[in-house]
């Protein structure tokens, strides 16, 4: 028994070691060019596979999950009036649907109109997730190559640009949301849209930083921004990027930083357009 | 590692891996969610050794990292550490007859893989993953993964053929790297 414990560890820290090294060469994989195609499609299989089996269950468990999720909101319950605050949930719950179709609706009716896009065609894709990393800001959508969706569209919401397609599978595809802290959104501004700055995500539910401001640029709080069409074409110009929340100009040194609130509400999105439009044209 | 291991244990995997895809994306708290594959890693170390915490991490790694729009191996990575280093602590000197050794240990070992992830991450370059969010995200991951350390434990204990050996918190782990 003393000589099989050092064989037993050894052989511990042979596997430890080579899964680290099959997860970096995974990592590196994913990370060049010529072989990311490889996860990708990985992704995608995986994709196709769990979004049948993950609308399935959420059909059945949602309910469930709402249930608790109330009861989190609303405080511990106590067991002597716990089926009196489930009515109240369950009463909740139906007013929140209610108020969540006729919200949906209108995001529909809005999307039918995106006046800033006239020649674009857009694929409607309802939000069926969101948030796959605590780390992250995405969400994932129910149309994919099957539809037309493909990698690296824009994708916008009622009020302006919600983000840029990173994944797509045949059903489904995964948007970068513009505040995720990967993301970053050419913008135009001023009185002609003649002046140019660069918008960056800053995380989930927190305004986009801009940077890169023209000396002497002043703006003021609520003026719009849009996509500038520039930055490598990553977004076409004249979408709705948010409103200017916050303007300092150092008097010294001539820079100045601004945030910007999202014109699209991005922590209530029921339902989104991809813009079958190909960056970098 | 038997044949039968491995087909329950991939169950397990597979039916952890829907409930994060559902359930658990659902039950927001400050604006982090659990995270039931890291909590897999780490308790499987627990119960089943250093050995069996990595192949589980590595495993429950690559299926997250399949719908993580992070690099591809990342979790992984984090996950064949977790699930070998809470292996090896199963396996040290530790009390581990004391009825809050699984909860504490999983709860830790969950909230270590979260900021392990986002250092991990940062240094192969993702931006804004070290934050105040990623402090939040490792106290949401360790609680809830310490309160679901009994029943995930169950489930490492019936994948490893070990259901009939009691429970943690009845001091009747397996030890050694469970070979």
């Amino acid at each position: 028994m003393r000589v099989a414990r050092p064989r037993r560890s050894r052989r511990t820290l042979v596997i430890v070691v080579v899964l680290a090294l099959l997860s970096v060469t995974l990592i590196t994989l994913d990370a060049r060019s010529g072989t990311d195609r490889i996860t990708a499609g990985l992704r995608s299989v995986a994709h196709d596979v769990f979004a049948p089996i993950v609308a399935g269950v959420n059909d059945v468990l949602r309910p469930i999950g709402d249930f608790f999720a109330g009861s989190v909101h609303y405080g511990a319950l106590q067991a002597e009036n716990q089926r009196l605050q489930a009515t109240i949930g369950q009463l909740q719950l139906q007013l929140r649907e209610v108020q969540g179709e006729a919200k949906q609706q209108r995001e529909l009716r809005a999307l039918e109109h995106l006046d800033y896009l006239p020649d674009d065609k857009t694929v409607t894709a309802q939000m069926i997730g969101f948030d796959l990393s605590d780390l992250d800001a995405d969400i994932t959508i129910s149309k994919g190559r099957d539809q037309g969706v493909t990698v690296g569209e824009p994708v916008v919401g009622a009020g302006g640009l919600v983000g840029q397609v990173v994944e797509a599978s045949h059903t489904t595809a995964v948007v970068q949301l513009i505040t995720d802290p990967r993301s970053s959104v050419g913008v135009a501004f001023g009185p002609t849209d003649q002046l140019y700055a660069e918008a960056f995500g800053q995380g989930a539910g927190k305004p986009l930083a801009v940077s890169f401001l023209p000396t002497g640029a002043a703006l003021h709080r609520g003026e719009r921004m849009y996509t500038n069409g520039l930055n490598d074409a990553q977004y076409p110009a004249g979408i709705p990027v948010g409103t200017v929340r916050t303007f300092h100009a150092s008097a010294g040194t001539g820079t100045a930083s601004a945030t910007l609130q999202p014109m699209a509400n991005l922590s209530e999105l029921a339902y989104v357009a991809v813009v079958q439009w190909t960056p970098g044209l | 590692m038997t044949s039968r291991e491995v087909t329950r244990g991939l169950l397990v995997l597979v039916v952890t891996l829907v409930l994060q895809l559902t359930v658990a994306l659902e039950l927001q708290v400050g604006g982090a969610h659990p995270e039931l594959l890291t909590g897999l890693a780490v308790v499987a170390g627990l119960v089943g050794g250093p050995e069996r915490g990595a192949v589980a991490g590595f495993c429950s790694g690559v299926a997250i990292d399949l719908f993580l729009p992070t690099p591809f191996g990342l979790s992984a990575l984090v996950g064949t550490v977790i699930g070998a280093a809470a292996g090896q602590l199963g396996s040290s000197g530790v009390d581990r007859s004391h009825p809050l050794f699984l909860p504490v240990a999983a709860a830790a070992g969950s909230a270590i893989g979260v900021i392990m992830f986002a250092v991990v991450g940062t240094v192969l370059g993702q931006p804004g993953m070290l934050s105040a969010r990623a402090a939040v995200a490792a106290v949401v991951v360790g609680v809830s993964n310490g309160i679901l350390s009994y029943p995930m434990g169950a489930a490492c204990r019936w994948a490893l053929g070990q259901e009939g050996t009691g429970s943690a918190w009845r001091g009747t782990l397996v030890s050694g790297d469970g070979s």
